[in-house]
């Protein structure tokens, strides 16, 4: 037989959310320590120790560390995501000892609305006095802004997502610009945070504390990406494409990490 | 102790109310529906995730305030009656992250008046001023390194904490299985504290493995034994979730106050107990989610060893 050359096979049979989980997972490196919720960010964090982070470790709020998740939960309180930890401890001995302490690389975070200088917000739509809508509230998602060296955000794009100026700052991202953390009395003053949406991924320029447009989905263009954001990202030098993925990793991810579809939707028609 | 008698005891108008279990894990269902057989009102529930615990007391009109990190559900979506009464102004939140609520019961439990916190710096929560909050937060240079600044949170200590947990024994000394949340520093800072059971163990039990003991019985005022005490939730290693009635809940909920109520009448109000609420879930149910919980795969594997 002859040998055949290993060149990754890449396919076009791929969902939004399912890349999105892919490019997030990218960021999770070998040795880190990161603090997982539910949802796609536990989904990339899964992806990613079962590929190319085999030794990343994760920790999940209400107590878990180091669990071995058996797909898939549904809640940080689901005996799935306690599966095999090494510890079922508490809130504090997670948020406290372990985030607060400094020994978490990365944190996922959600919100309803994140402006420019990453700024989330999960309390209020409106003002707070008389909200029009009430949102969940922060969770443990400030303590993870106000602790991690490094944020990463996946959430669909939509403009009303991606205004100017959130509601309300339940977490904090460089709060009015490159100095907000510091005059905030923050210990980590520079944290990387990323987003990563269907359309686009975007950096914040830990030079100026403001989203630059890093990178695009295949298929959309930087047009695109402005009509469906609200603030106007830092947009100037090369913007990479992100890469597709191959076909063993949406292998990976439809049998493996979530083969019921529960966060990821199979694809329609 | 019966869970009528002791939410008689101690429980009261007016009380702040420490709410253990997180999400869909270990909620005191059976307490908190024997608050709203007794109609105990103005209560301000304190806690980190407050979930289906809080949103049927604040569904059932009891509920005037919040101090917390979360009202949600998660995947079964929003806490629909908190959401509404927040949004029609009846219902005030005082919100923190969760490492500051835990700072708050870390400084009660300890017997002293504040803690530091690095949370909730530069963000909205410390504009966020509560109607009668004198002064929310302090915010404060270590004395050793002034240019480190920290949040000082005043002590939180409950009136009155309900926990659900695996075991106890008659005395109080509390087995917990599984996390933890934030309940051990909540449990300890209480004033007074409830605790139902799935089973009350002999405290010989507790004597011959006190290394598993989480809470012993000074911070423990009533035991109540309720197998499924925390339904629709799941209590760690006895059973699952339920998913279909956390769905209907959720669907009379976010339906509006009328369906709400009737959610409330037909397995609150009209229960005489929690018994006669998990008679109208049905036994089949209940020990299918037992099952669940063991990790039992039902169909496939039933009998393989027997007809290979």
């Amino acid at each position: 037989m002859m040998k055949r050359e290993q060149v990754p096979a890449y396919t076009d049979d791929f969902t939004e959310e399912e890349l999105m989980v892919i490019e997030a997972a990218r960021y999770i490196k070998n040795d880190y320590l990161v603090i997982v919720g539910t949802g796609l960010p536990m989904i990339a964090s899964q992806f990613a120790q079962r590929t190319h982070a085999p030794m990343a470790s994760f920790i999940v709020e209400s107590g878990p560390v180091d669990p071995q998740l058996l797909p898939v939960p549904i809640s940080v309180t689901d005996r799935k995501i306690a599966n095999r930890a090494v510890r079922l401890g508490s809130t504090r001995e997670v948020m406290s000892c372990m985030l607060q302490r400094g020994l978490v690389d990365l944190g996922f975070i959600g919100g309803a609305q994140i402006d420019i200088f990453g700024n989330i917000n999960s309390s209020y739509i409106g003002d707070w006095r008389g909200p029009r809508v009430r949102l969940p509230g922060s969770g443990g998602a400030n303590d993870i802004a106000t602790n991690c060296q490094r944020i990463l955000i996946i959430t669909r794009h939509e403009k009303r997502r991606f205004p100017e100026k959130v509601d309300f700052i339940t977490s904090p991202g460089y709060l009015d610009g490159l100095d907000g953390r510091r005059k905030a009395g923050l210990k980590v003053t520079k944290p990387d945070i990323t987003l990563v949406t269907e359309l686009a991924v975007m950096e914040i320029d830990k030079n100026v504390g403001k989203f630059r447009l890093a990178k695009l989905m295949p298929q959309t263009t930087v047009e695109e990406v402005l009509h469906n954001t609200g603030f106007r990202p830092l947009i100037d030098g090369d913007i990479d494409e992100v890469k597709k993925p191959t076909l063993e990793q949406i292998r990976i991810l439809r049998t493996e990490i979530d083969p019921e579809g529960i966060y990821l939707k199979k694809r329609t028609g | 102790m019966s869970v009528s008698e002791a939410v008689r005891r101690f429980v009261k108008n007016g009380m702040t109310v420490g709410i253990g279990g997180q999400n869909i894990n270990r909620c005191a269902m059976a307490v908190s529906h024997e608050i709203i057989r007794q109609g105990i009102r103005d209560l301000t529930l304190v806690g980190c995730n407050l979930s289906i615990q809080m949103d049927i007391l604040v569904g059932a009109g009891l509920v005037k305030k919040c101090i917390c990190g979360t009202g949600n559900l998660e995947r079964f979506g929003s806490t629909y009656n908190f959401r509404r009464a927040v949004e029609r102004g009846e219902l005030e939140v005082d919100d923190y992250s969760h490492n500051a609520m835990v700072a708050r019961f870390l400084a009660g439990e300890m017997g002293l008046p504040f803690m530091p916190t690095r949370s909730m710096m530069g963000s909205d929560l410390l504009k966020q001023h509560p109607s009668g909050a004198d002064m929310k937060w302090v915010n404060m240079a270590n004395p050793w390194d002034p240019g480190d600044n920290v949040i000082l949170l005043p002590a939180m200590s409950p009136d009155v904490s309900i926990v659900h947990v695996q075991r106890c024994d008659p005395c109080g000394n509390v087995v917990i299985d599984g996390i933890l949340n934030h309940e051990p520093e909540m449990i300890r800072a209480s004033r007074a504290v409830i605790v139902s059971c799935e089973e009350v163990v002999p405290e010989e039990v507790i004597r011959s493995h006190p290394e598993r003991t989480v809470i012993p019985f000074h911070f423990v005022s009533a035991v109540v034994e309720q197998p499924f005490g925390a339904h629709p939730t799941a209590t760690y290693g006895y059973y699952e979730y339920d998913d279909v009635h956390i769905r209907y809940y959720q669907d009379m909920a976010s339906r509006g106050d009328e369906d709400f109520a009737k959610y409330l009448k037909e397995y609150v109000l009209d229960s005489a107990d929690f018994v006669d609420y998990l008679e109208k879930i049905g036994l089949r149910r209940l020990l299918e989610l037992s099952r669940i919980m063991r990790g039992v795969d039902d169909e496939k594997r039933t009998g393989s060893g027997l007809h290979r």
